[in-house]
């Protein structure tokens, strides 16, 4: 006797199951690839799209399922006696050990069946289990291969249970939850591979880029770099220039060309230090005087990219076409000068060493 | 997309999921308004097995009507039924809940009075889209900004909630002086042992006491604190101080937990001095 499940749809092969398999393993693969590109070529906008990716997608599925869930909630479970044919400990070191129960479970309403599952028992309780023992189990009536045992019967089915006798269904009488098949397996994994391979593909060219500038640049003579930036020391001077395509509001872009002007000698001190879109300059102090210098490295650079965003939105120029800061300590105390230049004419504002703004000249 | 972008993102979405679930509230299709809440009686309390598993509680069978259908339900607290029971005895009224309509899968709660208005998340959401704004701030502008903007609120919400919190513990102080004491014993000791992904093993152990209250009611209750030895205290004679009116509510040592209550009012005040403390800071150092 075999029981059949006909209503039972295998979850796993239809199309509609497949297509979720292979978005699922896109979206894995595109996401951790979009960590791995957007951490190795520092775009923020990509490694963001990492992490956001999948929270999107597991709550869509997440949504998407609840009707499913809902279905399935509201099955009343079934309860029936049954009987166990073995059962045995697979492991646990907790109090609470996996039993793998092999049962002949008897509906009231129809044939008996097979089924075999795990059920965490405690160990103190595992005696009242033995094997030709009749237990109260409970199931979803359309998926009877997820028995539980109910470990705490109503007084009715402990009574029932105490006064029942069954016998062994055959062991063609088995029911099981449908295969997974390994097609599912390999669309997740199709979809994994495509995803990651697609970010990769989109990016390609950063990446290579991003193994040329990542040499360090020699400080004693002048030299090319790379690529995509130039940098040029001297002992009373140095600028970097970068290639098309870049800017110094980049984030982390002026701390590496900072570095690699001061790499390798002693604190320079600096008269001033001019920043422009993809040209930054330092005039450093004569050896041996004392005049009131900088040290290049402590300039806020992070505050950069907000004090040109502010000087461009709020001075009342409205089209900038080029932009400059120049920091010095000529006064005193140290002044940076953010300068944006447009059509309306040029304006300015000055912040002090904290990147905080002191003082604005919009454009007349 | 700079920053302030995201922060913009962030506090739409978070918004968005707010006012729906406020809009649900207000329209009382939450899960916890639809929910059916009736009270149930526990017709019959299980031994407690020396050693077992303290995890689903104290074995009960619960009888419910279903007020739609009329249809009566005797149940157990088999699987994962809400609340753990950790105190019964034949008769004492408890609350279940469950969706309408779908009385099988009901849950107990140790609350009788009428549910929640589901407002959990979408105040949670409301939480999130406060704290992005703070948290760009602090970047921006300062630390003070955090202290100022997470301290102030909590400090303002403590100050609020402060003269309730000491009202509450005054009537458990009066409750505690009000109780009543019976003998009782310990009938067994259960166990509750987890090991996590080191290898590190943890034992968990949860005396169980039985005592008949002056009114007569066979109590069976879980004693998690005020026993010196738990392990070794099977078949220990206790003595049982409980309140009259809910059995449930009930200690080992009145003086200690009268010391717990006092030293909690003055922890509660504390803290809320240090947050208040905390804030003041963040103004000062703008």
């Amino acid at each position: 006797m075999t029981i059949t499940t006909g209503a039972v749809l295998p979850t796993h092969r239809t199309p509609v199951a497949l297509a979720r398999g292979f978005l699922t393993g896109g979206v894995v693969g595109t996401s951790l690839a979009a960590l791995v590109v957007g951490g190795i070529v520092e775009n923020v906008p990509l490694f963001v799209t990492g992490l956001v990716l999948p929270v999107v997608y597991g709550l869509l599925f997440f949504l998407a399922g609840m009707p499913r869930r809902a279905r399935e909630a509201a099955v009343v479970p079934r309860t029936a006696l049954a009987m166990i044919e073995s059962l045995e400990a697979v492991g646990g070191e907790s109090s609470d050990v996996p039993v793998r129960f092999e049962l002949t479970v008897a509906p009231d309403d129809g044939s008996a069946y097979r089924v075999e599952f795990r059920q965490d028992i405690n160990l103190v309780d595992l005696s009242d289990y033995r094997p030709r023992g009749v237990v109260v189990v409970q199931y979803p009536p359309d998926r009877p291969w997820r028995v539980r045992i109910v470990k705490r019967p109503t007084p009715e089915w402990e009574e029932r249970a105490a006064s029942a006798r069954l016998d062994s269904a055959p062991g063609t009488a088995r029911v099981a939850a449908p295969p997974e098949g390994c097609a599912f397996g390999f669309v997740v994994l199709l979809g994994l591979l495509l995803g990651a391979a697609a970010v990769v593909l989109l990016f390609r060219v950063d990446l290579f880029d991003r193994d040329d500038t990542a040499q360090p640049p020699p400080v004693a003579r002048p030299s090319v770099s790379s690529t995509s930036s130039t940098t040029v020391v001297s002992s009373a001077s140095g600028t970097v220039s970068l290639g098309p395509g870049q800017s110094f509001l980049d984030k982390g872009e002026l701390d590496r060309a900072v570095g690699s002007l001061t790499r390798g000698g002693d604190t320079h001190q600096a008269l001033t230090v001019v920043v422009q879109e993809r040209l930054l300059s330092v005039v450093f102090s004569p050896t041996g005087t004392q005049p009131p210098g900088l040290d290049p490295r402590t300039l806020p650079y992070d505050r950069f990219p907000a004090l040109v965003e502010e000087a461009t939105a709020t001075l009342g120029v409205r089209s900038p076409r080029t932009w400059q800061i120049i920091a010095d300590r000529l006064t005193g105390s140290l002044v940076i000068r953010v300068v944006v230049t447009g059509p309306e004419g040029a304006a300015s504002l000055e912040a002090n060493g904290q990147g905080k703004v002191v003082r604005r000249a919009p454009a007349r | 997309m700079g920053w302030h972008g995201y922060l913009v993102l962030w506090c739409g979405v978070f918004g968005t999921l707010a006012l729906v679930g406020y809009g649900r509230s207000l329209a009382g299709m939450t899960p916890a308004q639809r929910a059916v809440r009736v009270t149930g009686r526990i017709e019959r309390v299980g031994e407690p097995r020396h050693g077992s598993s303290p995890r689903e509680g104290i074995a009960v069978v619960v009888s419910f009507q279903d007020p739609s259908s009329g249809q009566e339900f005797t149940v157990t607290n088999d699987g994962e039924r809400g609340e753990r029971i950790s105190a019964a005895w034949t008769g004492r009224e408890i609350g279940v809940h469950y969706p309408r309509g779908r009385p099988h899968a009901f849950r107990f709660t140790s609350d009788l009075s009428e549910g929640g208005r589901g407002l959990g998340w979408p105040t949670f959401a409301v939480f999130l889209v406060y704290a992005g704004p703070v948290v760009v701030a602090a970047i921006d502008w300062g630390w003070p900004w955090a202290l100022l903007g997470f301290c102030g609120p909590w400090a303002l919400s403590g100050l609020y909630h402060l003269p309730g919190n000491v009202r509450d513990r005054n009537r458990r102080l009066d409750t505690l002086a009000a109780m009543a004491a019976v003998p009782g014993r310990v009938v067994a000791v259960l166990k509750s042992v987890s090991t996590d992904d080191d290898g590190y093993t943890s034992t968990h152990l949860v005396p169980v006491v039985t005592f008949t209250t002056l009114d007569g009611r066979a109590v069976t209750a879980y004693c998690e604190s005020g026993l010196p030895d738990p392990a070794g205290s099977q078949g220990l004679d206790v003595t049982i101080h409980y309140a009259c009116d809910d059995p449930a509510v009930f200690v080992l040592d009145v003086e200690a937990e009268r010391r717990s209550w006092k030293r909690d009012m003055a922890v509660n005040v504390v803290g809320v001095l240090v947050v208040a403390a905390a804030a003041v800071v963040g103004v000062v150092a703008l």
